[in-house]
């Protein structure tokens, strides 16, 4: 008669030959399904070179699954798109990727700089770098964030996430003359002097008096051969009226101060035309909001395609319009002189500059010259979708690494069997 | 403020206010000869204050020892350097007399050593032409002062435009005449005021 002891070790032998008879199933089954649907494979960010060697030189899956964190880098982005001419389908996902791109333009203005316009989700933060370290950081609005780089290194980066886009700028900008057309009084001075110490040439026509004008420079042709921009003070620009118009809708710029519109043939491509002036209360333009101590002469009545870039309040203080290839921007600020004589901060005249050369950035015509410049990756993602088409959800049923799978259901199996075998040798069963 | 305002400094020494009938003068002059938009009175403005700011030219003048407070230094060398035009103009015709003394030192200890306008600068120029540099005045003609004819007028310039112009001549009292004189003159003698505002007005 059998022991208790030794029956129990009977059931558990059965126990173990039933086990090393599941997996031996399971394998089974595992080896007739990759058959059928070829081998699958998965890996992440952190894992894809290594896991790209071993796709092109030690296995070849049929699939491929990257679960990515942040968009892979170029070399990475091509090889995956290269793995389907070698019969790998490639499928990706990532739920926390952003889509974001940057554009890095050269700045019509002497002082050079680039523009950096960054598209990307409402709400999320955009920090913006370059080789050096961070430039600065902004949470994007619905139009993404704009910022000015007095300085632009070689490339620029907008981190958005994990992903980061890389941008340049691709060219070099001719600049032409300004014309200033406006009457004797203060806004034209420094309207000259600030562009002309930002580093522009400046012709002028200066209304004075019946008996003669005042003219800088020989005013001749006015075509984008000779003006990266025209500045309209008020409405005695109105005699080169026609020809500023033709001008514009050839390509050039124009800067006008709501006043001007009064000529007729510059409202015709005004973004809209000049209110009631709101005088000002002779108070000094502050240095966090220099241009609410300015007088304005709103604009109103806009064009249907015009485009609103500030408001005073309820009234519209700038606003720009398309005119055939050419651009038009429009100020109510008719003396905006006062911000750099009578502005708080020492910077005044600076910043008054710095902001009459953004306007005529907004418009100014410049020839373009292509650069050489560095690698770029301006719209990770979209080049991502671009290259491997859209994402596909990550089910999670494919194994992380199918080989590591069989080697442990190999391990379960000899275990079974050398305890299975132990047992029965250690009851003197053969 | 689109206006051309004629303003007249008041500074806390001397006598500032000694030439009172210049501005209308100059006012009548500028409405007659050009379009500027000009504002039919003048105003008078404390250098130190804030003020000055809102006037980019300035008339200064006097007889009497000048020396600024520190404030009023500190704001004319911010306006001049904002680009203002001061115009100064000694009173007393004499270069040995305490108001350009001591003017001169202001301006010295403020922006250094002036600059000798050359006779063809464009300010003889811009409007009235005047062929031998800046106009004399009957006072310079008829011996006063420091009986001198002077025949150049000093500047600090700022990015190549005049930011103080220093006059030795005695504008103050060649345009300091009661407004209904001018109809009996055979010359106006005031044109050369619609050059200085013109050129502070256009560079």
């Amino acid at each position: 008669m059998r022991s208790p002891g030794s029956a129990a070790r009977s059931s558990l032998e059965w126990l173990l030959r039933g086990a090393v008879l599941v997996l031996l199933a399971a394998y089974l089954a595992r080896t007739i399904r990759a058959q059928r649907h070829g081998a699958e494979e998965r890996a992440t960010s952190s894992e894809l070179r290594s896991a790209l060697a071993r796709w092109s030189t030690v296995v070849a899956p049929d699939r491929v699954h990257v679960v990515l964190d942040h968009p892979p880098a170029g070399l990475e982005r091509d090889w995956l798109a290269a793995l389907p001419s070698a019969s790998t389908a490639v499928a990706w996902s990532g739920p926390t990727l952003l889509p974001s791109a940057i554009a890095v333009e050269p700045r019509a203005d002497p002082a050079r700089g680039a523009e950096v316009s960054v598209a990307a989700p409402a709400g999320t933060m955009v920090v913006l770098r370059d080789t050096v370290g961070p430039l600065d950081s902004a949470r994007a609005t619905a139009i993404g964030v704009r910022a000015y780089l007095p300085k632009p290194r070689r490339t620029t980066d907008a981190v958005v996430g994990p992903v980061v886009a890389r941008g340049a700028v691709h060219d070099s900008l001719s600049l032409k003359k300004l014309l200033v057309l406006g009457p004797a009084n203060w806004e034209t001075k420094f309207t000259v002097a600030a562009l002309e110490e930002r580093g522009w040439k400046v012709d002028a026509h200066i209304a004075l008096s019946p008996k003669g004008d005042v003219q800088q420079g020989e005013i001749g042709a006015i075509d984008t051969a000779r003006y990266s921009a025209v500045l309209a003070i008020d409405s005695s620009a109105g005699r080169y009226g026609e020809r500023i118009a033709q001008y514009v809708r050839s390509g050039g710029g124009l800067v006008l101060w709501s006043p001007a519109t009064k000529a007729r043939s510059l409202a015709a491509i005004a973004p809209g035309t000049a209110g009631m002036l709101q005088e000002d209360e002779g108070a000094a333009p502050s240095d966090t909001a220099p241009r609410a101590a300015l007088e304005l002469t709103p604009i109103t009545q806009l064009a249907p395609d015009a485009v609103v870039l500030e408001r005073r309040g309820n009234d519209v203080a700038l606003a720009a319009r398309r005119v055939g290839s050419g651009r038009v921007i429009e100020t109510g600020y008719t003396n905006s002189w006062r911000w750099r004589m009578a502005g708080a901060g020492d910077d005044a005249p600076e910043q008054h500059r710095a902001w009459l050369a953004s306007l005529v950035a907004n418009v100014a015509y410049a020839g373009r010259t292509v650069i050489p410049t560095p690698p770029t990756d301006v719209a990770p993602l979209a080049s991502l979708i671009e290259r491997l088409g859209p994402s596909t959800p990550d089910d999670g049923q494919v194994p992380r690494d199918p080989n590591a799978i069989a080697r442990w259901m190999f391990a379960m199996l000899c275990i079974a069997l050398i305890i299975e075998w132990a047992s029965r040798r250690l009851r003197g069963v053969k | 403020m689109s206006q051309f305002v004629f303003a007249t400094a008041e500074y806390a020494s001397g006598d500032w206010e000694s030439a009172p009938a210049l501005p209308e003068n100059v006012i009548d002059t500028l409405a007659k000869y050009t379009t500027i938009d000009v504002a039919p009175v003048g105003v008078n403005v404390k250098l130190s204050s804030d003020e000055l700011f809102n006037y980019p030219f300035v008339w200064m003048t006097g007889h009497l020892p000048v020396r600024f407070t520190d404030a009023e230094r500190r704001n004319v060398k911010r306006y001049v350097e904002r680009g203002g035009f001061l115009m100064i103009d000694d009173h007393n015709h004499d270069i040995t007399g305490v108001f350009h003394k001591t003017v001169n030192e202001e301006i010295e200890r403020l922006f250094g050593k002036m600059t000798r306008l050359p006779k063809d600068h464009e300010l003889y120029r811009c409007f009235f032409v005047f062929e031998d540099g800046p106009p004399n005045t009957h006072h310079e003609l008829n011996g006063y002062g420091d009986d001198l004819l002077h025949r150049y007028l000093d500047a600090v310039l700022v990015n190549g435009r005049i930011g103080l112009l220093y006059s030795s001549k005695d504008y103050s009292s060649e345009w300091n005449f009661h407004a209904e004189t001018k109809k009996f003159m055979q010359q106006d003698p005031t044109k050369f005021a619609v050059n200085l505002i013109v050129y502070a007005l256009t560079r």
